[in-house]
């Protein structure tokens, strides 16, 4: 009886092994194109991974770049600072001397009075007088010279203010490198999970980026007045609301 | 009354440019910190600083958080604090505000409104 028990299994267990060949059957072209499309696509895949792996490593030349950039615009504005600077106090100089210049031909001009006051019965004198007067004066000069370098002073001045776009685009800079090194970060992340390895270097890139860098990722030049206008509103709003507090305190 | 300026930005050109112009406007006495930790440093040491002029993004300590110390210090609470930034957006200003700077100049500036602003504040005061 074991025996007929035992065939009947064998039977059973063919016929499983024959609903399996026959879906296997059905399955076999699937798994061929699976196979046929992994088989194109990972090659494909492999050029990704290469790819994001290299334009990895390039990111920190990149930035390298955009650092480089900002000193090198920072010296420079510190050297047309320098030259300002410079300029201002060769200015200031030379507007000192004019105004001595000026006081001392005031008094001059008191003691010229005098003179002329002494020597105006003799006719010679008189004629010599005329003569003299009726010369240009340097002196004469020097309001409108003193008008020049307070114009100059001032266009000097404006120079400098104009030097802020300098810490504004450094900023503005220093906020594309934190968008490329976000970037870099992904995309090592994507490396690693598409290919175990880890990308070469990929310690030393991130050494680069200071933990410490501030920025205002918003900031901009702009000769527009409209957002200190904000700031005057919200804070004499505030100014206001103190006032009212006090005198709303004084009357309770 | 004499002023002692504690001038408080990570970047020397601007630093440089606020000082200049405060020279421009007759002010002469000067303190320089290059971010928020530095300028606590230098308000430390230094008890003539009576005004602060200070920027907004700075590494090491902000100037947010800097305000935010100097109001939070009993010894220092009353000191006049000009904030002068980027930042320009409402909320900002308004956390700007709220951290009790006593007024707020947005870069870039003219010497006429930073003129104007210390004369507020010192009216104020």
């Amino acid at each position: 009886m074991k025996k007929v028990s035992n065939m009947s299994e064998l039977f059973e267990r063919l016929n499983d092994l024959k609903v399996v060949f026959f879906y296997g059957q059905k399955f076999i072209p699937i798994i061929q194109s699976i196979i046929d499309f992994m088989s194109e696509t990972v090659p494909l895949l492999e050029d990704i991974n290469s790819s994001i792996s290299d334009s990895t490593i390039k990111i920190p030349k990149a930035k390298d770049q955009i650092n480089n950039v900002t000193n090198a615009t920072e010296l420079a504005t510190t050297e047309i600072l320098d030259t300002v600077d410079s300029i201002s106090a060769e200015i200031g100089k030379v507007e000192n001397d004019l105004k001595t210049i000026q006081a001392k031909e005031e008094e001059r001009n008191i003691i010229w009075n005098q003179i002329k006051e002494s020597l105006s019965k003799d006719s010679n004198s008189i004629d010599l007088i005329n003569k003299y007067e009726n010369l240009d004066s340097v002196t004469s000069i020097i309001p409108r010279l003193l008008q020049v370098f307070d114009k100059t002073k001032n266009d000097v001045n404006n120079i400098a203010l104009s030097l802020q776009v300098q810490d504004i685009t450094s900023q503005q800079l220093a906020s594309v490198n934190h968008l490329i090194e976000s970037v870099r970060q992904r995309l090592s992340s994507l490396v690693m999970h598409l290919d175990e390895t880890e990308i070469k270097d990929i310690e030393s890139l991130q050494a680069i980026i200071p933990d410490t860098a501030a920025f205002n990722p918003e900031a901009i030049y702009t000769k527009s007045k409209e957002k200190q206008e904000t700031a005057d509103i919200l804070v004499n709003n505030r100014l206001k609301k103190a006032s009212q507090d006090e005198i709303d305190k004084l009357f309770s | 009354m004499d002023i002692k300026f504690l001038v408080v930005d990570d970047s020397v050109t601007m630093r440089r440019i606020v000082i200049n112009s405060l020279r421009s406007l007759g002010y002469s006495d000067f303190v320089e910190a290059c971010d928020g930790k530095d300028a606590l440093d230098k308000l430390g040491m230094d008890d003539g600083i009576n005004f602060v002029i200070t920027d907004w993004n700075m590494p090491v300590l902000s100037g947010l958080e800097l305000v935010k110390s100097i109001r939070g210090d009993e010894k220092h609470s009353k000191l006049a604090i000009l904030m002068v930034t980027t930042r320009g957006v409402k909320e900002d200003i308004i956390e700007a505000l709220q951290a009790k700077v006593n007024n707020y100049v947005v870069k870039p500036f003219t010497p006429q409104i930073l003129k104007e602003k210390i004369e507020q504040i010192l009216t104020a005061v």
